[in-house]
């Protein structure tokens, strides 16, 4: 009898390295509960799982697929995601149209643009905060580019001009529109990051810059 | 000979040495600069505009984005100068061979125009470059390296160095207690040897005295087995009750990126903001990974030699020599870290937009991660505490301004607005 009791209670310590190893670590996920719960059945934008036997162990459904199996075979490397159709206009809640010129027309944007929102304090405080999301690391927190202190990344980067000397002084808001969208020489193209309103708040925050 | 013939000799003789001299003369004109005045006013003027226009891409004693000026005077004449700086675009244009080998040799990085210049503002910048090629290149910036390097060695210093003292300090500790170990021990053995020796003391005494520890006796003693058991139960109840706690929580996870990239440099060192590359934090449910055309802000001109952003080239079939890209893209197959189950709904744009909750409240000092790692449980538990001491984001918003004001001491936390309820995350 107490051996019997012995051996049940060695399998306790048993149990618990069993469960020690269901903690999650550096390459490794740990275990799951309920995992046919945590698995999205439809496509799933940033996930891909390509092995079609992922998860047959727990699959519960008719199809020929493992339940985790996540992927779609009819896109560009069987990505969950793909680009939208050629010229797909996105809805805005500002109900403001795609910015259309080419990156060649940059006069054509300087002379022609107009920012639609006004240069009030409000805008210009906006424009602020996006602009230290955006520009600050290349352009500093004055707009003083590569000589600014605060621009940890355009100090490196070198080549990031000043807005408040020379010709940058003097651009219009319609250059500063399409310079941020388009690129320009160094300077890379940021029109996917930054919303086309942000962008013009933008504007009207670096106007502040070029007066200095 | 006849004097005609003479004459004409000479007169020949006389033509070369004038062409001679003329030739000698301009050479000498050409290494005098005659064009390029020494005026301080005008080299004062000059140096204004150079800080101005050019320091951005062009040092005088070294490469910066464009190549070094010094003695940029000697290089070239001076009205190619003043056309290749007026513009640049139009002396490659031209075909001219200094320019377009020029051109080629900086990877096609284009000089912008400078055409408002007047010639003589040209000559005045240039008239300054001579002044600086002159002079010895300053040493600061070899100065300052120094000191980074020594400040760097100075802060992993100020990180080793107390480690080091704790090992050594605990070392001095066990050494001390060993030292007094012996000493009671000494003690004890002389206390007893006296206490023997000592004539007159009942013999029960000398007994208690002469005593000997029974380990057998100890261990197989019940208040010893008691304790044992106790003790072991405890360990082995708590190791699995937080063993079944990590059941389906992926606290912890660190998976190797097919490309190092590290926050603590991008984030932490150059604080480059979340936002910069996340882009998808404030107006969508996923904050998104980064495409490479964001990479690429950057790394066209930053740490164009390293191994992992040759890896992001790859990925994008761009020729850093060539600064083109090619058609064969193949995607980055990034690790996903943060995996919430597919029966919660968690969207990115009603935390950070909305409620104005910084990323590090969840994500942990990302700032300071060379490899990220999933810093929260992510579990229910963990939503609902938060749900439940977040004061609502109010600010700006005239809805909340009675609803502020009617509740408790005019806090509104998220729970007080429905933040509980099951279908708020389960649908």
């Amino acid at each position: 009898m107490l051996k019997f009791n012995n051996y049940k209670i060695f399998s306790i310590p048993v149990l618990a390295i069993m469960l020690v190893s269901c903690d999650a670590g550096k390459d490794d996920t740990g275990t799951e509960y309920a995992p046919n719960m945590y698995h999205a059945v439809s496509y799933e934008p940033l996930i891909q799982i390509t092995n079609k036997d992922a998860g047959e162990w727990v699959s519960s459904d008719d199809d020929i697929y493992g339940e985790y199996y996540s992927s779609n075979p009819n896109n560009p490397f069987e990505m969950n995601m793909r680009e939208p159709a050629a010229n797909t206009v996105p809805r805005s809640g500002s109900g403001m149209l795609p910015y259309r010129l080419p990156k060649d027309s940059l006069d054509l944007a300087s002379r022609i643009l107009e920012n639609p929102f006004p240069a009030s304090d409000e805008v210009i405080a906006e424009g602020k905060v996006l602009y230290s999301k955006y520009c600050q690391h290349c352009h500093g927190a004055n707009g003083g580019g590569s000589a600014d202190e605060t621009a940890k990344v355009g100090v490196v980067f070198k080549g990031v001009p000043s807005y408040s000397a020379g010709r940058v002084s003097q651009v219009s808001g319609g250059h500063i529109f399409h310079v941020i969208t388009h690129g320009k020489g160094r300077m890379g193209a940021h029109g996917s990051q930054v919303q086309p309103e942000d962008r013009w708040k933008i504007v009207r925050f670096v106007q502040t810059l070029q007066k200095q | 000979m006849s004097l005609k013939k003479y004459i004409t000799r000479l007169s020949f003789i006389a033509l070369f040495l004038v062409g001679i001299l003329s030739l000698s003369n301009t050479t000498a004109a050409f290494a005098q600069d005659a064009e390029i005045p020494t005026d301080e006013a005008v080299i004062a003027n000059g140096k204004t505009l150079f800080n101005n226009n050019c320091t951005v891409c062009h040092a005088v004693h070294e490469k910066v984005v464009g190549p070094a000026l010094i003695n940029v005077h000697q290089r070239r004449e001076l009205p190619w100068l003043i056309n290749f700086i007026s513009n640049s675009q139009k002396v490659i244009q031209s075909g001219d061979e200094y320019a377009v080998n020029l051109y080629n040799e900086y990877s096609k990085t284009v000089m912008p125009s400078f055409d408002y210049f007047s010639e003589d503002e040209i000559v005045s910048i240039l008239a300054y470059v001579k002044q600086e090629s002159a002079n010895p290149p300053s040493s600061e910036p070899a100065a300052t390296a120094a000191d980074g390097t020594q400040s760097a060695a100075g802060a992993a210093g100020g990180i080793g160095i107390p480690s080091e003292y704790l090992t050594l300090i605990i070392v001095g500790f066990v050494i001390v207690l060993v030292l007094i170990l012996v000493v009671l021990i000494l003690i004890i053995t002389v206390l007893k040897k006296f206490i023997n020796q000592k004539e007159g003391i009942e013999a029960e005494d000398k007994e208690y005295v002469n005593q000997k520890l029974d380990v057998g006796k100890l261990v197989k003693s019940n208040g010893f087995l008691f304790f044992v058991i106790t003790i072991f139960t405890i360990v082995v109840v708590k190791t699995v009750i937080d063993g079944l706690y990590t059941v389906g929580v992926q606290q912890g996870y660190q998976p190797t990126q097919p490309i190092a990239f590290s926050h603590e440099l991008h984030a932490g060192q150059y604080e480059i903001e979340c936002q910069y590359c996340h882009t998808g934090v404030m107006i969508s449910k996923s904050a998104n990974i980064p495409s490479a055309n964001i990479c690429m802000n950057c790394h066209t001109a930053i740490k164009t030699e390293s191994k992992e952003i040759a890896k992001i080239y790859k990925a994008i079939d761009y020729n850093p020599e060539t600064a083109e890209y090619g058609d064969n893209v193949q995607p980055i197959e990034w690790v996903r870290i943060h995996n919430l189950p597919d029966l919660a709904y968690f969207n990115h744009s009603q935390h950070v937009n909305v409620g104005g909750i910084e990323c590090q409240t969840c994500h942990g000092p990302i700032e300071e991660m060379a490899v990220v790692k999933q810093w929260s449980t992510l579990t229910m538990g963990w939503c609902i505490n938060c749900h439940r001491e977040t004061n609502v984001n109010s600010k700006g918003n005239d809805y909340y301004n009675d609803l502020v004001k009617a509740h408790d001491g005019g806090e509104l936390k998220v729970v007080d607005i429905g933040g509980l309820e099951c279908a708020k995350c389960h649908y």
